[in-house]
C-alpha cells in the first residue's frame, strides 16, 4: 500500500507540472467555450453600414412597394439598412440591363442586385447577385418582402381588403418545452443543454486524449530507458500499475475540479444560465467514471507499445470512439428512442459520451442511468483486471509490438 | 548467500535458462558472464523476482524468495536512463519510497552518496541537465542508497570515464567489505578478472563453465608462452610441439603441447632466431570465454 502511494504520488506530482498539463487545463476550455460562444456572437451582429441594392424589375411595379418593405429593417442609430434603386431603364432592354448591374456589383457600386422574372404575373420569381453567396439574411429579408407583395397583388385583385395581410404574417409560434422525470416540466433552453453536452463531450475527449498521451510517453520513457525494471524489482507490477492508475485519476480530477470553477465563475457572470446545469451531477459522474475507463484501457495499452508513432496511432482512434456521439447527435435529438444510441448508451466505450448528451436532450429514466453507469463500473474493474495482466509482461517486451494473439495469450497467462 | 538451483525459464518453446544452479557467497563478487543473448538477463530477472522461474529454486540468505526481499535487492540494468525532466533529489526519494525508505533517510542518503560520488552540486537541478556520467551516478546511487543485501549490476562500467571507472570500483569494493552479496554481469572480461572470485560462464542457457576463476585457468590448461623476437615468423612452423601460434605487434602467444616444458622449448628457440623476451603466461579470461563459448557452440 504504502508503495502504491508513492507511485501515486510521483505520477501525480512530476505530471502536474509539467508544461503540457498547465497548457491543457487552461487552454482546452477556452478553445471549447469560445468556439461554442463565437459564432452566436457573430449572429447576432448586424451590419453596420448602409446596403445599396439595386432592383431590375421590368414591370415597374415593385419598387415602392419593396422600398416600402424594406424600409422595417434599421441600423442601431436610426438609419434605414438598405437604400433600394432602381436600376431598369426604359431604353434597355433586359440583357443590358443584367449586365450593367454586375459591372456595378463588380466595381462594388451596389451592394447586390435583385432581378425579377415575369413580374407582375403569379409565377413571378427572382435571383439576387452579389459578389459573395451565403448572404442568408438579405436573401431571407428579399424573399418575405417578395412573398408579401405577391400575396398584396392577389388580394387587390380579388378586391379583399390588404388589412388583413397583418394578419397572415402574424405567425403563431411553438415553444418546446422538456418533461423531466417526477413529470417536472422545465423551461431550459435547448440550445444551451445541447452545447452543454457538447462541451462536456469535447472536455471528456480532449482530457482522455491529453493524459493518455501523457501516461504512455512516460510509460515509453520507462521502457526504453529500462527504468521499469528498476521499478519492478521494488514493487510488484500491480502496485506499480494501481499507482500509476490512482495518480491519473487525480490528475483528471484536478482538471475537473478546475474546470467545474470555471464553469461556476462563468454562472456567475451569467454567460451561461444556470439551467444548462441542470443535470451536472450524472453528468459529472459519466465524466468522472468515462475517464477512470479509459485511463485503465489506457494503461494495458500503453504498456504495449514501444514508439510515440505507435502510441499516437492508438489516441487517435481512441479519440475518434469518443466523438462518436457528436456524429449520432442530430438523429438522436431527433428521435431520442432510436435503437442505435440506446445501444451505444450499454457500450462502455461510448456510454459516457453518448449517455453525456442523452442526458440533456431527452429524459432518461433512472433505471437507465443506473444500469449503464453500473455497467460503467463493472467494465473499469475487469479493465483494470486485464490491462494488469497485459501490464507485467507488456512493461518487459521491448522490439516489435506484439501481436492481438499474443496480448490473449498474456491475458491468459 | 544466495543459492540458485535447477533454474529453468521456458519462453514459448525457447529455453532461455537451461537448469543453472550456483551459488553467490557473501563478501566476493561473482562474475555472470556470456555472449550477447546468452539467458544472463533473463536469470537476472528471475533472481529479481521479476520473472517467475518455470521451475527451479531461489534461496537468498536462508529465505525463499517473499515480498520483502524487493527491499534488500539493489540492481543497476545494463540501459541506462533516468526520469530526465525530474529533479536528481526528487528521482533518489522516489525510488527509495519504493524500497520503503522514509523520507528523511531518503534525503540524509541521498546527499552522503551525492558528495561521495562528487555530484552533489547537481542535487536540485534537472536530470537532463547533466552529463550523460553524472546521470549514471545519480542511477547507480538509485540502486545502491537502500543499503541493499543483494547487489546486481550490470555492466556497471561502461560509459564511465577511467577516473569514474575508478570510483565506482572503490565503491563497489567497500560494498564488498560490509559482506554483501554482489552479482556482476558483463562483457569486459579484463574487468570480470581483476573483481571476481568465482564466475559462471554461460552460453544458450546453459552453464558452461563455473567455479573459481583460478580453478577454472587451472583446469582450462595450455602451455602457454609469450615470445619476442627480431626477423621472420615462418621459423615457428617447424616446431612439432606447437599446437597453435597466435601473432601480435610485438610479440607472439605460442600453445604447446602439455609434454614440454617451456625451458627446454626456449632452449631449442635460442639457436634459431634472436630473442627479446620470454614468459610463460596463464590463459586470460578473455581466451577463456571465446574458446569455451567457440567449443559449446560447436558441441551443440
Amino acid at each position: 500500500m504504502k508503495k502504491i502511494l508513492a507511485v501515486a504520488k510521483w505520477e501525480y506530482l512530476e505530471k502536474v507540472k509539467t508544461k503540457t498539463f498547465i497548457i491543457s487545463l487552461i487552454i482546452t476550455p477556452i478553445i471549447i467555450i469560445s468556439f461554442s460562444i463565437l459564432p452566436s456572437i457573430l449572429f447576432k451582429e448586424e451590419a453596420p453600414n448602409v446596403e445599396v441594392i439595386g432592383l431590375i424589375d421590368t414591370s415597374e411595379v415593385y419598387f415602392n412597394e419593396m422600398e416600402y418593405e424594406l424600409s422595417q429593417y434599421k441600423l442601431p442609430d436610426g438609419n434605414r439598412n438598405y437604400v433600394l434603386i432602381n436600376l431598369s431603364f426604359n431604353s434597355k432592354n433586359f440583357e443590358e440591363l443584367k449586365s450593367t448591374a454586375n459591372k456595378k456589383v463588380q466595381k462594388n457600386l451596389i451592394e447586390g442586385c435583385l432581378v425579377l422574372y415575369n413580374p407582375g404575373s403569379d409565377s413571378v420569381y427572382a435571383e439576387y447577385r452579389s459578389k459573395t453567396i451565403g448572404n442568408f439574411k438579405i436573401v431571407g429579408r428579399l424573399e418575405e418582402a417578395l412573398s408579401s407583395i405577391r400575396l398584396k397583388q392577389k388580394l387587390e385583385q380579388e378586391g379583399i381588403d390588404t388589412k388583413i395581410l397583418k394578419y397572415f404574417q402574424n405567425k403563431v409560434s411553438v415553444d418546446q418545452l422538456k418533461v423531466e422525470e417526477g413529470g417536472n416540466v422545465s423551461d431550459q433552453d435547448f440550445l444551451t443543454t445541447f452545447f452543454m453536452s457538447i462541451i462536456f463531450i469535447l472536455l471528456l475527449m480532449m482530457m482522455v486524449v491529453y493524459s493518455g498521451q501523457m501516461l504512455v510517453r512516460s510509460m515509453i520513457e520507462e521502457k526504453s530507458s529500462r527504468l521499469i525494471e528498476m521499478l519492478i524489482s521494488s514493487s510488484t507490477p500491480d502496485e506499480l500499475l494501481t499507482g500509476k492508475l490512482i495518480g491519473l485519476s487525480l490528475l483528471g480530477l484536478t482538471q475537473i475540479f478546475i474546470w467545474v470553477l470555471i464553469g461556476i465563475s462563468l454562472v456567475a457572470g451569467s454567460f451561461v444560465p444556470p439551467s444548462a446545469f441542470n443535470n451536472i451531477l450524472p453528468m459529472l459522474l459519466y465524466f468522472i467514471l468515462g475517464y477512470l475507463f479509459y485511463s485503465s484501457l489506457f494503461v494495458g495499452i500503453g504498456s504495449t507499445v514501444n514508439t510515440e508513432q505507435e502510441a499516437q496511432q492508438i489516441t487517435t482512434y481512441l479519440s475518434l470512439i469518443l466523438m462518436l456521439p457528436v456524429v449520432i447527435a442530430m438523429p438522436a435529438i431527433q428521435n431520442p428512442d432510436l435503437l442505435i444510441t440506446k445501444i451505444f448508451s450499454y457500450i462502455p466505450l461510448t456510454t459516457p459520451t453518448v449517455m453525456l448528451l442523452r442526458l440533456n436532450v431527452e429524459s432518461v429514466s433512472e433505471l437507465e442511468i443506473i444500469l449503464t453507469l453500473s455497467i460503467l463500473v463493472l467494465s473499469i474493474l475487469i479493465v483494470t483486471k486485464l490491462s494488469a495482466k497485459i501490464f507485467r509482461i507488456g512493461i518487459l517486451s521491448y522490439g516489435s509490438k506484439p501481436t492481438i494473439k499474443e496480448i490473449l495469450q498474456w491475458i491468459k497467462e | 548467500m544466495l543459492i540458485v538451483n535447477n533454474l529453468v525459464k521456458i519462453f514459448n518453446s525457447t529455453r532461455a535458462v537451461d537448469n543453472l544452479s550456483f551459488i553467490v557467497k557473501p563478501g566476493k563478487i561473482f562474475g555472470l558472464l556470456g555472449p550477447n543473448g546468452a539467458g544472463k538477463t533473463t536469470a537476472i530477472r528471475t533472481i529479481l523476482n521479476i520473472i517467475k522461474p518455470t521451475s527451479g529454486e531461489i534461496v537468498f540468505n536462508g529465505n525463499p524468495i517473499t515480498y520483502e526481499y524487493y527491499n534488500i535487492i539493489g540492481y543497476l540494468p545494463e540501459e541506462r536512463g533516468l526520469y530526465k525532466r525530474s529533479k536528481v533529489i526528487d528521482v533518489l526519494i522516489y525510488f527509495a519510497s519504493l524500497k520503503n525508505i522514509n523520507k528523511s533517510d531518503a534525503l540524509s542518503n541521498s546527499d552522503f552518496w551525492l558528495k561521495k560520488l562528487k555530484i552533489l552540486e547537481f542535487r536540485d537541478k534537472k536530470v537532463e541537465q547533466l552529463s550523460k556520467g553524472n546521470q549514471q551516478k545519480v542511477q547507480l546511487i538509485a540502486a545502491i542508497m537502500h543499503n541493499p543485501q543483494l547487489l546486481i549490476l550490470d555492466e556497471p562500467f561502461t560509459g564511465f570515464d577511467p577516473i569514474n571507472q575508478q570510483e565506482v570500483k572503490d565503491l563497489i569494493l567497500s560494498f564488498l567489505s560490509e559482506g554483501k552479496t554482489i552479482i556482476f554481469s558483463t562483457h569486459q572480461m579484463d574487468l570480470a578478472e581483476k573483481l571476481c572470485e568465482d564466475i559462471l560462464l554461460i552460453n544458450r542457457g546453459k552453464a558452461v563453465s563455473s567455479g573459481k576463476l583460478s580453478d577454472i585457468k587451472k583446469n582450462f590448461g595450455g602451455n602457454n608462452i609469450r615470445i619476442a623476437f627480431t626477423g621472420n615468423n615462418d621459423f615457428l612452423k617447424q616446431f612439432p610441439e606447437i599446437i597453435k601460434y597466435d601473432h601480435y605487434h610485438n610479440f607472439t602467444d605460442i600453445q604447446l603441447t602439455d609434454e614440454i616444458i617451456p625451458s627446454e622449448f626456449l632452449k631449442k628457440l635460442i639457436g634459431k632466431i634472436e630473442i627479446n623476451h620470454f614468459s610463460i603466461i596463464e590463459p586470460t579470461l578473455n581466451k577463456i570465454f571465446i574458446d569455451r563459448i567457440k567449443e559449446s557452440a560447436g558441441s551443440a
